[in-house]
């Protein structure tokens, strides 16, 4: 799932990463909403076009080429899929307008993925804890998620230890029917289940051994803070919102792009 | 009194038939380091979990008697009091740690206790100074290595400040010079900041130089109890299936065959200074070694017909990390070989590239004189018989008999041969009597040896063990290395990759000593551990018993001494030859 790839926090340093996570949520939010509320291929591609220069702020090109060509193919199924149903519900025609509807979906797309890339890369998952925990969000559910996080290298290994151990017994994962290759993950899917409970048996103990839950009054490492930045960032992307809903709904639609033409 | 009074402790877990402990009685004085030792199964990690409350806060069962740690009653007091008095410490580090980074991993305890930010950061600096990871602060956990994991570990439990320090194992996963590292650190706190280290241990030779004194567990019980020197001569201990530190095995037979020792070592370096009281320094006029008579002469006539062929091959991983770097190796028929090196060496990913889990990306690796690169997994497999460090990474049979014929059926065997073969494999590793018995009620050595049968049913040309002696208790390892010999008076072809220095100073195969993706040193063991600077290269430190012969050389003895019976011998008849 390469797709995924593109999620995956990488540490930096950047004026992104530096940025509070509430805002960053928040301006996230600002640019999904502006993608979902907008039709036309205009002003998709200027939300496209608007987090390029961000992605390089914040030194994550190379994350972010990856998720989208991770992208691609969903990309490419949109566009068809939309082409398709254009073609085979208008009674076997497309017109100029149909591709540019199709066109505007697929850059929607890609306006997401980027916009979610951006998030995710440049949010530590402990940063995102802190504001989960300043959400109110209750503590175990937040350090449920930040140990999934934590044992994603550690279960990919063990999945790779046991592929290699059940190979070198001459398991053929690639051999045989759907079914009888779907059975075959039986010998790798137990020994991982049953290493997890064992692990999660060892990781309550470690838990215990570290006084979790010895009170309700729980500090934490690391504080947020909004600064000057934050503040100038998050009135930034509240005026674009603002600006979004009316340019959308109070001014006249900017119409078509592509000469209107019947191509089939 | 004592920091831990342990009076009369009895337990069960819940549904057991068997209690783990029984009437057990143990006093550890403020500021002792005392190691605690016993086979598989004697109840010493159950032990530790009374010590901080675990059982019976965690665990429920049934608990007699009654304990007192720091002043606390375990039985008064939850996990979360006692946490800050006594420390514990587990043998997986990456089971106990919980944040993605080092800083933020110390702070997780501080953090559930409540503690305010700037106190926390002091405890932080404080925990991480103690162990020596200052400079990995901001680094992400999970790019640890094992042995700075542990010590994160270490720091994050110390960071609750704890009086008592225990250590379940905590150097299982790690190799030599890792082990050396936890052990200073602890002898450290222990010597310097008085905390009472509680430790538990398989790796007694390098562990008992720290110790104040020894605790010998066994079927729930302390069996002994005194000074390392005064517990480690007992024949008892040794009735117990405890590993004896080498330098004292040899200390003993000395002083059976009348050489007047005092007092028993603990390290090389004691031992040398007694014997150079001992004996004169005059340099005696004859050899003192008799003709050797090693079994690597004995297998020198397998030297003619290579099995695998390993041609400058390289293999660098998706993450960027070069494991291989031009290896180049050729092990021949009926051949016995150790590969040796640190962790990260590139021991494992070589061996992966024996049955083909993993190709080259440079060279060719060749399986009885032609290219495998052609050949599926399963096919090499057929050959190479590769079994792996954790025997739960492969199990999954609801029988032994299930989990031992699953090869046999993935490579086509009839039904009858399976049967005979299953047969054969279930007695050779003696595990007979477990054959209806599902694979996950066994304990971890019969686990290995459940995982080392369903290897070996099919009778590979080769057979690759990867780490076999982690975990295993010296009973264990004993049973192992027989087992290994008799492969080996067999004929078979056997590769051990390992940084177990004892374990193969006791089985003497041919050694490869492997150092950052290279080859660093290649031959007989006696050449290979008198070999300063290629041990030190691959950060392998000679057996206890060739430490004390290299400081020997004086005396006109040979360096390359490897095990008690050869060492006790020519020592004796160095005496004998002085004036």
């Amino acid at each position: 799932m390469s797709i995924l790839e593109g999620l995956r926090f990488s540490r930096g340093d950047s004026p992104l990463h530096r940025l509070d996570p509430r805002v960053k949520f928040i301006a996230t939010l600002v640019i999904f909403a502006a993608a979902v509320i907008f039709m036309d291929l205009v002003p998709l591609l200027f939300i496209f076009i608007v987090q390029i220069p961000l992605i390089f702020l914040g030194r994550i090109q190379r994350e972010w080429a990856k998720s989208l060509k991770g992208g691609l193919f969903l990309a490419l199924i949109i566009f068809a899929t939309n082409l398709a149903s254009f073609y085979f519900f208008q009674g076997r025609s497309l017109n100029s307008g149909n591709v540019e509807m199709a066109l505007s979906l697929t850059v929607r797309f890609i306006a997401l993925i980027t916009s979610f890339s951006l998030f995710f890369l440049t949010t530590s998952p402990d940063k995102l804890s802190l504001a989960l925990d300043k959400a109110r969000i209750p503590f175990e559910f937040n350090f449920a998620f930040i140990t999934a996080i934590r044992f994603v290298p550690v279960l990919a290994d063990e999945a790779q230890s046991i592929m290699d151990a059940q190979r070198s017994r001459g398991l053929e994962l690639d051999k045989g029917n759907l079914l009888t290759r779907i059975r075959k993950y039986i010998p790798i899917l137990l020994p991982l289940i049953i290493n997890s409970i064992r692990r999660s048996l060892e990781l309550a103990e470690a838990m215990e051994s570290r006084a979790f839950g010895a009170t309700r009054n729980r500090t934490n490492l690391y504080e947020l803070k909004m600064t000057g930045g934050d503040i100038a960032a998050l009135t930034v992307s509240l005026l674009a919102l603002m600006a979004c809903v009316y340019v959308r709904f109070f001014l006249p639609p900017l119409g078509p792009v592509l000469p209107p033409m019947e191509i089939l | 009194m004592g920091i831990v009074e342990v009076r009369d402790l009895s337990y069960s877990y819940p549904n057991a038939k068997t209690p783990a402990l029984k009437g057990l009685d143990l006093t550890i004085e403020r500021g002792e380091f005392v190691l605690l030792t016993g086979p598989s199964g004697c109840g010493k990690t159950t032990f530790c979990r009374c010590l901080n409350g675990l059982i019976p806060h965690f665990y429920n069962g049934d608990l007699e008697g009654e304990i007192t740690v720091a002043g606390l009653s375990i039985r008064e007091n939850p996990t979360h009091r006692l946490a800050q008095r006594v420390g514990l410490i587990f043998q997986n580090p990456d089971n106990q740690i919980f944040a993605l980074t080092v800083e933020k991993d110390v702070a997780f305890g501080l953090e559930n206790l409540g503690i305010e930010k700037r106190k926390m950061l002091e405890r932080i600096d404080w925990a991480l100074e103690m162990v020596g990871i200052s400079h990995l602060r901001d680094r992400a956990t999970h790019e640890l290595s094992g042995g700075q994991k542990q010590r994160l570990a270490i720091a994050s439990i110390l960071a609750m400040r704890p009086e008592v320090l225990i250590l379940d194992e905590p150097t299982s996963f790690l190799d030599p010079l890792g082990a050396e590292r936890i052990f200073r650190v602890l002898d450290s706190l222990n010597k310097e900041h008085g905390i009472t280290i509680i430790l538990i241990e398989h790796r007694l030779d390098l562990a008992s130089q720290h110790a104040d004194r020894v605790v010998v567990f066994s079927d729930g019980r302390v069996v002994n109890n005194g000074s390392p020197e005064d517990v480690f001569s007992l024949e008892e201990t040794r009735l117990e299936g405890v590993g004896i530190p080498k330098i004292i095995q040899l200390y003993k037979r000395l002083r059976d065959r009348g050489v007047p020792l005092d007092r028993p070592p603990l390290s090389p370096d004691s031992l040398v200074r007694e014997l150079e009281r001992m004996i004169p320094r005059t340099r005696p006029s004859g050899p003192i070694r008799k003709a050797a008579h090693d079994l690597d002469e004995f297998t020198g006539e397998h030297r003619a017909s290579p099995v695998i062929e390993v041609e400058g091959v390289s293999f660098t991983y998706p993450s960027g990390v070069q494991a291989l770097d031009g290896v180049s190796l050729t092990i021949h028929r009926g051949e016995f070989v150790a590969i040796m090196g640190e962790n990260g060496a590139g021991k494992t990913t070589l061996a992966k590239h024996f049955n083909g889990l993993l190709r080259p990306q440079a060279g060719r690796v060749s399986l009885d004189g032609s290219d495998i690169s052609g050949l599926s997994v399963a096919t090499l497999a057929r050959k190479v018989g590769l079994v792996f460090q954790n025997p739960d990474d492969q199990l999954f049979s609801e029988s032994v008999e299930e989990e031992i014929s699953f090869a046999l059926r993935n490579f086509g065997f009839q039904m009858d041969v399976i049967e005979k073969r299953v047969d054969w494999a279930l007695n050779l590793l003696d595990i007979e009597r477990y054959r209806k018995s599902s694979p996950f009620v066994l304990s971890g050595g019969e686990r290995k040896r459940v995982a080392l049968a369903s290897v070996l049913a099919w009778d590979p040309e080769v057979v690759v063990l990867d780490e076999p002696t982690i975990g295993q208790d010296y009973a264990q390892k004993e049973k192992l290395r027989h087992f290994l010999m008799q492969l080996r008076t067999q004929g078979k072809t056997t590769v051990i990759v390992t940084h177990d220095v004892e374990f193969v100073a006791d089985c003497k195969p041919r050694v490869v000593l492997m150092a950052g993706g290279r080859i660093v040193a290649d031959g007989p063991i006696k050449e290979i551990m008198t070999d300063d600077e290629a041990l030190k290269l691959a950060s392998v430190s000679p057996p206890e018993i060739t430490k004390v012969f290299s400081r020997l050389s004086s005396y006109g003895l040979p360096r390359d001494v490897l095990d008690v019976d050869e060492a006790a011998e020519l020592l004796v008849r160095l005496r004998e030859a002085g004036p």
